[in-house]
């Protein structure tokens, strides 16, 4: 820097101005450069969301299943923080549009300072988007890890099938198929002369047999018991949640290519922060009345006699 | 109320919820499964069919009285929803042989005497018995 001798300071104001106009831009340039770098925000500091137990929710038929996890996520903080973020771009997006055009018709330093202004809400309008990716990410990631707690729920019965639990149940289904096939025969020839009279429990269990036989028969008939229907196959609870993890699994895929386009977004408003400031240095340049160098040379006559 | 009766009533009451505590648990204890009550019934039919100072008479009346609560017994273990894959050592050895453990109904269905059925299937029947050689015991 030079040093300016104090009374040229205020009798030419002009010499510091040109060094702070010439620096503003620079500055702002700065500041939207370092602003406009798409940096992840902790996951500690959105906002939450815990769905149902998935023991709760592998209870659901699978009609309903999809429903009540979406309801519940509306319901939850990160579903209306999403929700309140999503109304936030949609106005930035408004107010990009109305600068925009602002731009073609302005004029001179208003066009300039439209142009600031348009950038300054670029670098906002990134970063609303890159905390709605953010929450969504989340919302994808905890959604993913409950259809995988589901599965696994669904697959803990054929998990624990080891071999001697399965020898076991082979047993008793065919313990029970032969006590189901000699039943008849067993009761004609122990309860016929009244030689064993017949008991209590016999009475009513054949009562609410009949009940539970009529309720079992009214569940499956039930609309929202039917199985989810896929281009004419039936899917069983565990291929429509695995579906479902499939497809939330190529939502976080399309949400990792939304945060590079955002990425290169970032990147050209800084590109445009940096035109914009060089546009400013250019008139600045112009207008400044910067100080001629005055070579020694020039005054050499006067130390060539005395 | 003195600091003394306070004192008494708080031990009254952390006596009494400590009791009622002790008595959730022995009845939750005390609940034994339906195998352990079939197990049971099963077991008095057995010593009733191995008591050597019982008539044949005797014999046959207790077999009688027993047989009512057997068939209900065999019948809920069977029906027993929570016995499905339940992988005890009790609840396997029950399951291994059908004949041994649900003694009655399958005597009944065999349409033989409880004794009979259960005595073919430990492989004790009168060829067995009367083929039998008559000899000394090793070590005496």
């Amino acid at each position: 820097m030079t040093n300016i001798p104090l009374n040229q300071i205020t009798t030419s104001g002009c010499q510091i101005r040109p060094g702070l106009r010439a620096a503003t831009p620079i500055i702002f340039a700065a500041v939207i450069l370092m602003s406009s770098t798409v940096t992840a925000r902790p996951n500690a500091g959105l906002p939450e969301w815990r769905p149902e137990s998935s023991e709760k929710l592998v209870k659901l038929p699978a009609t309903y299943l999809k429903k009540s996890i979406d309801s519940d996520f509306a319901d939850s903080k990160l579903g209306l923080a999403i929700e309140e973020n999503q109304e936030k771009s949609r106005l930035k997006l408004q107010s990009l549009k109305d600068l925009k055009m602002a731009v073609r018709d302005a004029d001179g330093e208003v066009k300039t300072e439209i142009r600031h202004h348009l950038l300054a809400e670029k670098r906002s309008f990134i970063y609303i988007m890159s905390n709605k990716n953010e929450m969504r990410r989340k919302q994808l990631v905890t959604k993913l890890r409950l259809f995988e707690r589901m599965l696994k729920k669904l697959g803990e019965s054929d998990a624990q099938m080891t071999k001697s639990r399965k020898k076991l149940v082979d047993k008793q289904e065919t313990a029970k198929k032969r006590f189901h096939a000699s039943l008849s025969t067993v009761d004609v020839r122990l309860f016929e002369n009244d030689a064993i009279p017949e008991s209590k429990y016999s009475q009513k269990y054949a009562k609410n047999m009949t009940a539970i036989g009529k309720l079992v028969s009214r569940i499956g008939s039930h609309r929202m018991n039917s199985s989810i229907n896929a281009d004419g196959h039936l899917l069983t609870k565990e291929e429509y949640i695995r579906g479902l993890l499939a497809e939330t699994q190529s939502e976080i895929s399309i949400l990792e290519q939304e945060e590079t386009i955002l990425g290169y977004m970032a990147k050209l408003v800084a590109l445009d922060a940096l035109v914009l400031s060089e546009e400013a240095l250019d008139a600045v340049l112009i207008n400044s009345d910067l100080p001629v160098n005055n070579s020694p040379a020039e005054a050499a006559d006067f130390f060539l006699s005395n | 109320m003195t600091i003394t009766n306070r004192i008494n009533f708080r031990k009254l009451t952390t006596a009494a919820s400590l009791g009622v505590l002790v008595c959730a648990v022995s009845i939750t204890d005390s609940n034994a499964g339906t195998l352990e009550n079939l197990e049971r019934e099963r077991a008095l039919v057995i010593e009733s069919i191995l008591n050597p100072e019982l008539k044949p008479e005797e014999r046959a009346e207790e077999i009688e009285r027993a047989k009512p609560r057997l068939v209900d017994l065999e019948r809920i273990v069977l029906r027993d929803p929570k016995m499905k894959g339940r992988n005890t050592p009790t609840v396997r050895r029950a399951f291994e042989n059908y004949d041994l453990t649900f003694m009655l109904h399958a005597a009944t269905e065999r349409n033989l005497s409880i004794t009979d059925n259960w005595l073919s299937q430990i492989g004790i029947t009168t060829q067995s018995v009367m083929s039998a050689p008559i000899r000394r015991r090793s070590g005496e």
